[in-house]
């Protein structure tokens, strides 16, 4: 007998039954795996381009005058490269603790317009949803996702392929950077690792040069940095930073408005 | 307040900044001009953050290892002009610091 709890009725007895209909979940796997799967696959071009950033970032933080899990930790908390660059670098100069905070959040200021973005297509999702969408919300995870959302008219198959991608995207982060933690650690220190990150940085910086905004924004942060090395707490790099972005937003005559939307999220910039 | 401490405050704070406007989008719009700024934070970022770091590799050493810095970043940035790749810093860079670190401090 189907259900098992019902009582015996007699036949043609009515019968008021309450049956608790399971809430329909956002994604089931197994409807949506292909999307689940095509999100990862779309994120593998960012894994590759992130891949040694995350690399970089494991070796500095076993390089730090930190305790190098607390440098592998910034990956799951902050869960943006250059913001646990900044803090990891930070920390180990001894910058005052504010400062640090600070600057971490001053570089991640775009995460809200990337919540903005993805709120759109998140609406009338569960709580969890959210706070789990949420957390997963970074550059390439938003691009692959964006992507998708923009031309799927079944949201939980959009859903599903936004998730696959930021999935793979956040265990292969941690990963590298747990590799680069433990390899950089036994590494000899004549090797000078740690300016790996300024190279690195700088490679991220010079192809976006061409645009006059970023050109504008880039020096002003970068010769504000230096006038304030000796500011106290390490805060001439968020002061760089401020006087940087003030710049590039800054339409001088001649210039008008900055170009800077086309080169919002590039693949080698990814996982910033 | 350590350096746990002081991770743990940066990830929550990131994760309300993500979380900021997944619940409100439809009641807030932002400035057109705090939209343009966002894709300048990241350049900036990381040009504070590099000439910070070799600043203070040059600070810290004496005045012929103090080049050696200065020259791996200048040999970097020719070298991602030259190649276009974002590597090429790494790849151009590393070497030519080796290389001045061992010739100055001989």
């Amino acid at each position: 007998m189907f259900p098992p709890s019902l009582p015996a009725v007699a036949p043609g007895q009515l019968v008021n039954v309450k049956v608790r209909v399971k809430e329909p979940t956002i994604i089931r796997y197994r409807a949506y795996r292909r999307d689940f799967v095509g999100g990862m696959r779309a994120m593998v071009p960012w894994l590759i381009g992130v891949a040694p950033f995350g690399l970089v970032i494991g070796v500095s933080a076993a390089q730090a005058d930190i305790p190098t899990l607390a440098g592998w930790l910034t990956g799951p908390l902050i869960y943006a490269g250059s913001a646990q660059v900044a803090t990891i670098q930070m920390l180990d100069a001894g910058a005052a603790p504010y400062a640090v905070i600070v600057t971490a959040m001053v570089i991640n200021l775009r995460l809200i317009l990337y919540s903005g973005a993805m709120a759109t297509y998140w609406r009338g999702t569960p709580l969890w949803w959210r706070l789990l969408g949420g957390y997963l919300l970074i550059d390439p995870s938003f691009v692959v996702g964006v992507e998708r959302y923009g031309r799927e008219s079944d949201r939980r198959r959009g859903h599903a392929h936004y998730l696959g991608g930021a999935v793979v995207l956040w265990v292969t982060w941690l990963a590298v950077i747990a590799v680069g933690a433990t390899a950089g650690a036994r590494l000899p220190d004549w090797l000078r690792l740690e300016f790996l990150i300024p190279l690195y940085l700088i490679g991220e910086i010079v192809p976006k040069l061409r645009q006059v905004a970023t050109r504008r924004a880039v020096l002003v942060a970068a010769v504000v940095a230096v006038a304030c090395l000796s500011v106290p707490m390490h805060l001439g790099i968020a002061i760089g930073i401020v006087a940087g972005i003030a710049a590039g937003v800054t339409n001088a005559p001649g210039m008008g408005r900055p170009a800077v939307k086309s080169e919002a999220v590039s693949t080698e910039e990814g996982h910033r | 307040m350590n350096a746990w401490t002081v991770v743990l405050a940066a990830g929550f704070g990131s994760y309300l900044l993500r979380m900021s406007m997944i619940g409100a989008a439809d009641r807030i719009r932002l400035p057109s001009r705090l939209d343009d700024s966002a894709v300048l934070v990241a350049p900036t970022a990381f040009a504070a953050l590099a000439v910070t770091s070799i600043a203070g590799s040059m600070l810290g050493a004496g005045v012929p290892q103090a080049f050696a810095p200065l020259a791996a970043a200048t040999v970097a940035v020719l070298a991602v002009l030259r190649t276009g790749s974002t590597y090429a810093a790494v790849l151009a860079g590393m070497p030519t610091l080796w290389i001045l670190t061992l010739l100055t401090s001989a």
